[in-house]
């Protein structure tokens, strides 16, 4: 059976996609399944830095559309995990060099050898939007708890949908509870009700994500990270287990009040 | 009454305003409706009204209305003649 290709998308740019193709990616080989991430972002790659594998490439996925290499030569191992691939990003040529087709056939071909193939989506709705979504048969929209990442978050899910591409599951992404508990952020059942789509998980805001992408190793490594925890249920969902979302509803801050009462908060 | 009303609701927590807000937003970008649908939708209250009356097919418009706090359709047609059946509830089998 051929594996899942997943594209992940936002709209907006600075959501936190590539951080979740680094997180998510990383959690699903742990687990043993065979993953490759493709940097669709043309001409701004940035997944390599995040995976620290900035150093290994030599050749990127515009070279195998256009047949300058074969596919396993554009393919770099990531460090830990041997089950785990990254295609970088071209770098230097814009993103009108690849063709919608041209991912289709790639991602097709990858689905034939791995469980998962995650594409990095780049930010807006042109060309590489569409080339991005092109191969895709699952999309994760990642979203922030902002005005501004859910109305893209709204528009992108309209033109997935307009685009036959109906298994969409939703990502809140830095979400802070302490601001939601003071009611200055919406709330994570405030953001599904608006783009009424599932949710697939929700990620704290954490300085741990600036860190772990400076030294170029996903957060998922820390065993001791909420984020990391995060991503592993993601993981988790995804390959059909049965993993509940605590939501951050009135009760839970009513809950944390009376703890707090009683010196337990 | 209206600024009373304004002046209470902005005590609102800033959660609040967002969501109530992109409520409002989602609704107006959702109804940027194609050309194509937009008609599909005249063609079809033409088709529901005729069953009941006579109207002038040239005269209908559809649009949306977006208010400050609410999003409408708003459509006009013109009626030349109701048929008499329209008042009674039985249906025309003849
Ligand atoms: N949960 C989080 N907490 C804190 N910072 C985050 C979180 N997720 C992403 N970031 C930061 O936000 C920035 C944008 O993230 P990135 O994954 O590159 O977004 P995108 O790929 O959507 O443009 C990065 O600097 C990243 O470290
Ligand atoms: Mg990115």
């Amino acid at each position: 059976m051929p594996g899942k290709t997943i594209v992940i998308t936002s709209g907006k740019g600075g959501v936190g996609k590539t951080t979740t193709v680094a997180n998510l990616g990383t959690a699903l080989a742990m687990r043993g399944l065979s993953v490759v991430m493709i940097d669709a972002d043309i001409g701004l790659r940035n997944l390599d830095v995040v995976m620290g594998l900035e150093n290994r490439i030599v050749y990127n996925v515009v070279d195998v559309i256009e047949g300058r290499c074969r596919l396993e030569q554009a393919m770099i191992r990531d460090r830990k995990i041997n089950s785990l691939y990254l295609i970088p990003a071209a770098q230097t040529r814009d993103k009108d060099s690849v063709m919608p087709e041209a991912m289709k056939r790639l991602c097709d071909q990858l689905a034939e050898n791995f469980d998962y193939v995650l594409i990095d989506c780049p930010a807006g709705i042109e060309q590489g939007f569409r080339n991005a979504i092109a191969g895709a048969q699952k999309a994760l929209i990642v979203t922030t708890p902002e005005v501004s990442a859910i109305r893209d978050a709204d528009r992108v899910i309209g033109l997935l949908e307009a685009n036959m591409l109906k298994d969409i599951h939703l990502i809140i992404n830095r979400v802070n509870q302490k601001m939601i508990k003071r009611g200055d952020m919406m709330s994570t059942e405030d953001i599904c009700s608006l783009l009424s789509i599932p949710l697939i998980g929700i990620i704290p805001e954490s300085e741990e994500v600036v860190i772990s992408t400076n030294r170029g190793v996903p957060l998922v490594h820390d065993r001791k990270s909420q984020v990391a925890a995060a991503f592993k249920r993601i993981a988790g969902r995804l390959e059909g287990e049965n993993i509940p979302i605590p939501l951050d509803n009135h009760e839970g801050s009513l809950l944390s009040k009376v703890k707090k009462i009683f010196g337990a908060g | 009454m209206l600024d009373s009303i304004k002046r209470f609701f902005s005590d609102k927590k800033s959660g609040k305003v967002a969501r109530d807000r992109m409520q409002i937003v989602l609704l107006h970008d959702r109804l940027s409706i194609e050309p194509e649908i937009m008609e599909n939708i005249k063609n079809e209250i033409l088709a529901v009204l005729s069953k009941y009356m006579e109207i002038d097919h040239q005269s209908i418009s559809v649009r949306v209305e977006q208010g400050k706090d609410y999003a409408a359709i708003v459509s006009n047609v013109h009626v030349k003649r109701v048929f008499r059946q329209a008042h009674t509830h039985t249906t025309n089998t003849g």
